[in-house]
């Protein structure tokens, strides 16, 4: 309930304080959603690429987004982005499968933060221990649309985190990752990895997780936001 | 958006048939509309939105398909659908599917869905209630490739070569070891040259050069080749066209094999008309035995010739037919001519012209007049040497005994009525089983019309006699077809999984059975499944629909187990009627369990005409 409460008051603050007038539209929009249960909110699912994990150093390469809709994930409404970026991927292209050649479709992130907010307007967003992708976020809004904001977003690692607690006691290592998740629900395997699949791998996590626990559709999707 | 950024999802539908047939660009379309959904087991039963009806693609998991009443309809794993039937038929869904699995479900729209049937007819196809169709229009892309042999089934599978360095003493002792005529000279997995016995004498011995002369020295250099997929045909015609016997065989640019002009003879005399020509032209049982060793590879030749599986069976019994006829007439070189008039019946898989490899013997005669102790000694005799004949040519004694030698089955004109009168006026069950053996019946040699005038008799008997087919039908329902596949598991009608299925007695037997009812109703003379099913079509006895969809699950059903025998016979594996899942293609599954279907609803067609029960 505290938890909700800070939300929500934040959510208002930014709202009234936001120059932006994207964001304002935004965080204007999130407010009667914290409200409604987890099944009945419109999700957009994101899962964005970086070239490292530090969001003061490091910069986004891509940013795959997917809607979650009544329980369903709509492929139509599918997105992904590539974003323009300052030198080479360097090694992170091992990871991603991005190559220099690709980002000649690229974007400048500035034009993708606009297209992105528009995007999530009307809907909360999830990701796979979302902290890091929304600090990448929020760094970037700092840098480019010259506001600081506070992001919120459902975390499937964080519910599945909650979960094992429950259930152990403990955390092994490796036991929150991704592809374990999905494994404890026997979703199958996806060998490919870019922004789009993986927001597709943790979409299908949510809906898995969700339909596990049946405690979890009687709380506020406030509750579930970090 | 670009597709292939969805990949997990693009990857998975265009492996799955009928979606590998799609476009590009009715695949994309397919991929982007769809959505998915999760279904967790606590939930149960999925709630089907009448409103919005779609193809349910299920990712992973596993559902249970059920009538209003509860009845098992299917049971559904990774890369099946339901939902379908309601998109086609535009019907109200009643069906109820069960969650046994938490599963991840792709949604396709029936919007989507009836864009891409427009598109693509073999889309369309495939899910089409007319799935007669289906297993029709496999058939016909199939009998196109019909006498089409190709090398790889004649070349032997073992490789035999040498290195161009070794000396052709060396080489001889090869070829002496393998008892083969030439060698594929090989160096670093590349073809130099073959070395062929003509060549040891014209470029060795000739020439007087020693045996420490090397392979280099005397081999043919860059000989012709063919692909292991060119047709026997095109490898004769490079033979003959080049005066050569040995042509070594590429595969993926590494050589394989060496095709001989022996091993084309040898394939060619396996044709059936060849090989009868050969039965007639032999004089004693020893050359009838040996001609009989070609039986196997005749069979395998046909099945690699993906000829249909009814013209197989009925070629396969011709040669048995003339095994037959040749061995009545070699011992009565030795007997003399019969006391009087006979006819040597075959019943069963022989009299329906259904052979398949390993066929028992099911015959008898029938005679005049009863015999008098001479003419029993006479065809005693006979059938000694014929039956004895046969089983040394490969068609083993009956278990049961149903054979010419056995003096029970020596009967005459008056005698066989008799029998038939008390198989059809008490039809108990010892009785019924003679029945699907008895009423298959064909002369194989002998005085035609002594035969048709017990065929006649019996057919009087049969016809529209109600109580007897009754108790043929009630026979006939014992054995159900299974419902389909689930995994890597046989899904029988109580729900139960089982490892395999036995084609025969679940399948082509329970079409056989069908039929002989329907064709001992309306009096029908002739035996073989497939002409009978075309003269009840045509009759009007049963109704086009039904026939077709029978004859196109007993030709799928009867190919399957014949190329499943191609698969043993080629594996070295114990021929048998057992067929194994885990080896089926997606699409054969679907097609099996359409041929399933038919003889499911071809058994309800014969419990409501004969039994009068729904």
């Amino acid at each position: 309930m505290f938890k909700s409460r800070l939300i929500k008051s934040s959510l208002h603050r930014q709202f009234k304080r936001s120059q932006n007038a994207d964001l304002k539209a935004y965080f204007q929009a999130q407010i009667p959603l914290i409200n409604l249960p987890v099944k009945q909110t419109p999700l957009l699912v994101l899962d964005l690429e970086m070239t490292g994990l530090n969001p003061n150093l490091d910069q986004i390469i891509s940013i795959g987004l997917l809607p979650l809709i009544e329980g369903k994930i709509v492929l139509a409404q599918a997105q992904y982005k590539l974003i323009k970026i300052n030198g080479s991927v360097g090694q992170s292209a091992a990871v991603h499968g991005v190559l220099d050649q690709h980002l000649q479709q690229a974007v400048p992130l500035k034009e993708a933060l606009h297209w992105f907010i528009q995007q999530a307007t009307g809907k909360v967003l999830a990701a796979h221990h979302a902290p890091l992708d929304l600090s990448f976020l929020q760094q970037a809004i700092n840098r480019h649309l010259n506001e600081k904001c506070a992001l919120f977003a459902v975390d499937s690692l964080d519910i599945e985190r909650r979960r094992i607690l429950r259930r152990q006691g403990f955390i092994k290592g490796g036991e929150l990752r991704l592809g374990e998740c999905r494994e404890r629900y026997n979703l199958p395997v996806y060998a490919a990895h870019n922004a789009l699949t993986d927001a597709l791998a943790c979409a299908e996590l949510l809906l898995a997780q969700l339909a596990a626990d049946s405690g979890i559709n009687k709380v506020k999707i406030s509750q579930l936001l970090r | 958006m670009d597709v292939s950024e969805l990949q997990p999802v693009r990857d998975f539908v265009s492996s799955l048939p009928p979606f590998d047939i799609l476009s590009d660009q009715s695949l994309r379309l397919c991929c982007i509309s769809l959505s998915v959904v999760y279904y967790s087991r606590n939930e149960q039963f999925v709630e089907v939105d009448a409103n919005e009806r779609q193809l349910y693609i299920v990712r992973s998991g596993a559902f249970e398909v059920l009538t209003e009443q509860g009845q098992l309809i299917d049971r559904i794993s990774d890369g099946q659908y339901f939902g379908f039937s309601g998109m086609l038929s535009g019907e109200k869904v009643v069906n109820k599917v069960r969650i046994l699995e938490d599963a991840l479900v792709y949604l396709l729209p029936v919007k989507i869905f009836d864009q891409l049937r427009a598109a693509s007819r073999q889309f369309d196809r495939f899910f089409n209630q007319a799935f007669a169709q289906r297993l029709r229009h496999q058939g016909a892309i199939k009998s196109k490739n019909i006498n089409t042999s190709r090398i790889s089934s004649v070349v032997s599978a073992d490789l035999i070569s040498i290195g161009s360095s070794t000396t052709i003493q060396q080489a001889a002792e090869l070829m002496s070891e393998k008892r083969v005529s030439s060698l594929l000279i090989i160096d670093n997995n590349k073809l130099n040259g073959i070395i062929t016995d003509r060549d040891l004498r014209s470029r060795v011995l000739a020439k007087g050069l020693d045996g420490q002369t090397l392979v280099k020295q005397v081999m043919t250099t860059d000989p012709l080749t063919s692909p292991k997929n060119a047709l026997i045909f095109e490898a004769m015609l490079q033979m003959s066209e080049n005066s050569i016997h040995h042509l070594p065989i590429i595969e993926d640019g590494r050589p394989t094999g060496m095709l001989t002009s022996t091993d084309i003879m040898r394939s060619q005399s396996s044709q059936p008309l060849l090989l009868i020509g050969q039965i007639g032209r032999q004089n004693s049982q020893e050359e009838l035995i040996a001609v009989s060793r070609q039986i196997p590879q005749l069979l395998q030749n046909l099945i690699s010739s993906d000829a249909q599986a009814q013209e197989i069976g009925r070629i396969l019994t011709s040669v048995t037919d003339a095994l037959t006829r040749r061995l009545i007439t070699i011992s009565q070189n030795e007997l003399g001519e019969a006391p009087m008039q006979f006819c040597w019946l075959a019943f069963g898989s022989q009299a329906r012209q259904d052979q398949v490899a390993g066929a028992d013997q099911d015959n008898a005669l029938l005679l005049e007049f009863e015999p008098d102790p001479g003419a029993q000694l006479y065809f005693q005799a006979l059938s000694q040497a014929v039956c004895t004949g046969l089983n040394a040519c490969g068609y083993s004694y009956c278990p049961g005994d149903i054979m010419a030698t056995n003096q029970k089955w020596q009967l005459s004109l008056k005698q066989w009525e008799n029998e038939f009168s008390k198989w059809v006026n008490t039809p108990q069950p010892a009785a019924l089983l003679n029945a699907t053996i008895f009423f298959d019946i064909r002369c194989i040699f002998g005085s035609y019309s002594l035969f048709e005038s017990l065929q006649n008799k019996v057919l009087n008997k049969t016809k529209d006699n109600d109580i007897f087919l009754a108790a043929m039908t009630d026979n006939a329902l014992q054995q159900s077809p299974p419902l389909g596949f689930f995994r890597d598991f046989v899904l029988e009608r109580d729900g139960s999984e089982v490892k395999g299925i036995d084609l025969k007695h679940k399948g082509t037997a329970l079409i056989n059975d069908i039929t002989r009812i329907y064709a001992l109703a309306a009096g029908i003379k002739e035996v073989n499944t497939h002409k009978r099913l075309v003269l009840l079509k045509k009759s009007k006895f049963i109704n086009h629909q039904d026939a077709h969809n029978l004859i196109d699950a007993c030709e799928f059903i009867a190919r399957k187990r014949l190329s499943n025998q191609g698969y043993q016979y080629s594996h070295s594996q114990q021929l048998s009627n057992y067929l194994q899942p885990q080896n089926l293609s997606a699409l054969a599954r679907h097609q099996l369990k359409d041929a399933f279907k038919a003889v499911h609803e071809a058994q309800a067609g014969i419990k409501l005409k004969f039994l009068r029960q729904f």
